[in-house]
């Protein structure tokens, strides 16, 4: 049987209040499963449970009961964390390391051989498109490199399970998009990723899988496409096409029985729109 | 790739992090600069006669370099925890194959390297400033014993010479250093359940105070209530509660002249080593169940 990356089960999580007699409930009753391989977004409105949620997978709070376990080891242990990577939500590095002597930090918490690390850290400022600014204090990066060596950071270890606080925040659409992409081949490499983000559209684009949160419960999950999908409607998107064959086809809905609810020209997306006038 | 229970290559990166960190801190700066310009100008300070000069120096200048280290002890590690929840640094560190125990050793040791340095630095100004006055010393008596006999002249520089440079100096300056390693890791026990730097910083100055003035209230204690078990158990918890600061004050014995036996500074070492013993763990103990 394979395991799954995230396996939670009747995890629940209370705060107390300081002060007072009262506590909020963080996450009730969860049951969550992320299989190997897939992308899974972690939706919800602010106070949903998402951050509670993320902290616990990555042992950084116990669960009040249930339990949580990363490719069959429980949370709890700090060897779950071997095969984790994670970028938290707008990452602080120290301004007066260049990118290249923040990498081999947080290498050396894996542990990671010389040799292997510097490899590591060549491959990884490549992948995020940051050779040239490797010898850089973080201090003069921009928001979008900032979250790009957040990111390399979070792949130093290989990891098989990425998790992703809010990875596009404070993004400008051009470095959103390269974040996507970094997801996408992610996913083509077989590697998890679990996905806590604001940006429905983008989840909406690189996850397999969803889940959504409202006051500590998980209310809806599942596949995106039967998740999206109307019951009893039906797209037909064609190219070419002449206004007599719309016409047509038209004709041929009513005929049958079916009703046309909306006939118009097919649209690009706001970003690709963006990223098409501001690409360079 | 390795998650053993406890790997020092992972405390020496976070020890070695924590250092960098530190040292970019002006506020260090300051300090540090603060004690050499008292160390330097105790030479200028003290125009005595020899003995009473040399006295003064060793006086100030060890004086400003406790108050530096254990000052520096206390800010350093106070903002360390703090900073690193407040900006997020701790969620990329511990999300990482690091034990608890790992990142508070590593974030101690960062900080005891940077108090072994700033001693060090001070201890070779304070070391400068007393060489230059022993050899003015030396010149100044050699001019003015001109005619006297030879044995008389050279009694009298071996008598400045002893006066200067011996080893209870060094032995002095360890227990400084051992003093501050005590004062930092308390604050960090401290720090692992306070709710703000400043808080930290306060109880930390209090326990500083009281760990200096409980030798006395202790002896003053036991004049007047006796020496009953009760009495007995309830100081030996103070002591534990309250590091005796005032037995790592090896210098009012330097300054005085007095030698410090080689039993006595093994067990100010031996001390010291206790009560890092006993806060490192109770740090690692408050923060391993610390919701972050």
């Amino acid at each position: 049987m394979i395991e799954s990356a995230v396996h939670i089960t009747g995890v629940s999580k209370t705060f107390p209040i300081p002060f007072t007699r009262r506590s909020i409930v963080a996450v009730r009753d969860l049951h969550l499963r992320v299989e190997p391989g897939e992308v899974y977004g972690l939706l919800g409105p602010n106070g949903s449970g998402k951050s509670t949620t993320l902290k616990i997978i990555l042992g950084l709070i116990l669960p009040d009961c249930g339990k949580a376990q990363i490719f069959g080891r429980d949370t709890s242990e700090v060897a779950s964390r071997e095969a984790v990577g994670f970028l938290p939500e707008s990452p602080y590095f120290p301004k007066y390391l260049t990118a290249f002597e923040t990498l081999r930090f947080f290498g050396k918490l894996y542990s990671l051989r010389p040799a292997e690390l510097s490899r590591r850290v060549a491959e990884l400022l490549e992948l995020v498109g940051l050779t040239s600014a490797g010898d850089r204090r973080l201090g003069g990066f921009s928001k979008g490199m900032l979250q790009r060596i957040g990111l390399a950071q979070a792949l130093i270890n290989n990891p098989r399970l990425v998790v992703l606080d809010e990875p596009t925040a404070g993004v400008d659409p051009a470095g959103s998009a390269e974040i996507r992409d970094l997801i996408l081949d992610l996913k083509r490499r077989g590697i998890t990723v679990l996905l806590s983000s604001h940006l429905l559209e983008q989840v909406q684009e690189v996850c397999d899988r969803i889940g959504i949160l409202a006051d500590g419960v998980l209310v809806r999950e599942g596949r995106i496409g039967e998740l999206l999908a109307v019951e009893n409607q039906s797209e037909l998107i064609y190219g070419n096409g002449t206004s007599d064959l719309s016409a047509q086809l038209e004709q041929v809905v009513r005929s049958s029985g079916g009703q046309v609810i909306e006939n118009r020209k097919s649209r690009t997306t706001l970003e690709r729109l963006f990223l098409e006038a501001t690409r360079k | 790739m390795n998650a053993r229970f406890f790997s020092l290559g992972r405390v020496r990166a976070i020890g070695s992090n924590t250092f960098t960190e530190l040292t970019r801190l002006r506020v260090f700066y300051v300090f540090l600069l603060f004690a050499l310009l008292l160390i330097g100008s105790s030479v200028v300070m003290a125009r005595l006669s020899f003995q009473q000069e040399f006295q003064v120096l060793k006086d100030i200048s060890l004086g400003a370099i406790s108050i530096f280290t254990s000052l520096l002890a206390i800010l350093a590690t106070a903002r360390m925890l703090p900073q690193d929840i407040e900006d997020r640094t701790v969620y990329t560190i511990l999300a990482k194959p690091v034990a608890r125990s790992e990142y508070l050793v590593g974030k101690l040791a960062g900080v005891l390297v940077l108090l072994a340095i700033s001693t060090a630095v001070m201890a070779a100004l304070f070391f400068a400033a007393l060489y230059i006055r022993e050899q003015s010393a030396l010149a100044e008596t050699m001019r003015q014993m001109s005619a006297a006999p030879p044995e008389q002249v050279a009694d009298a520089l071996r008598e400045i010479r002893d006066s200067t440079f011996h080893a209870d100096l060094l032995a002095g300056i360890a227990a400084i250093f051992i003093k501050a390693a005590v004062l930092a890791s308390l604050t960090l026990f401290i720090s692992t359940f306070a709710s703000s730097n400043i808080f930290t910083v306060v109880v930390a100055v209090v326990v500083y105070f009281i760990g200096h003035l409980q030798g006395t209230a202790r002896e003053f204690w036991l004049q007047e209530q006796g020496a009953g078990w009760f009495t007995r158990i309830f100081l030996a918890c103070v002591a534990l509660l309250f590091p005796d600061l005032q037995l790592f004050n090896l210098n009012d014995q330097v300054v005085a002249g007095a030698t410090i036996p080689p039993a006595q500074f093994v067990e100010t070492a031996l001390l010291g080593c206790f009560y890092v013993a006993i806060y490192l763990p109770l740090s690692v103990a408050v923060f391993a169940r610390k919701e972050l």
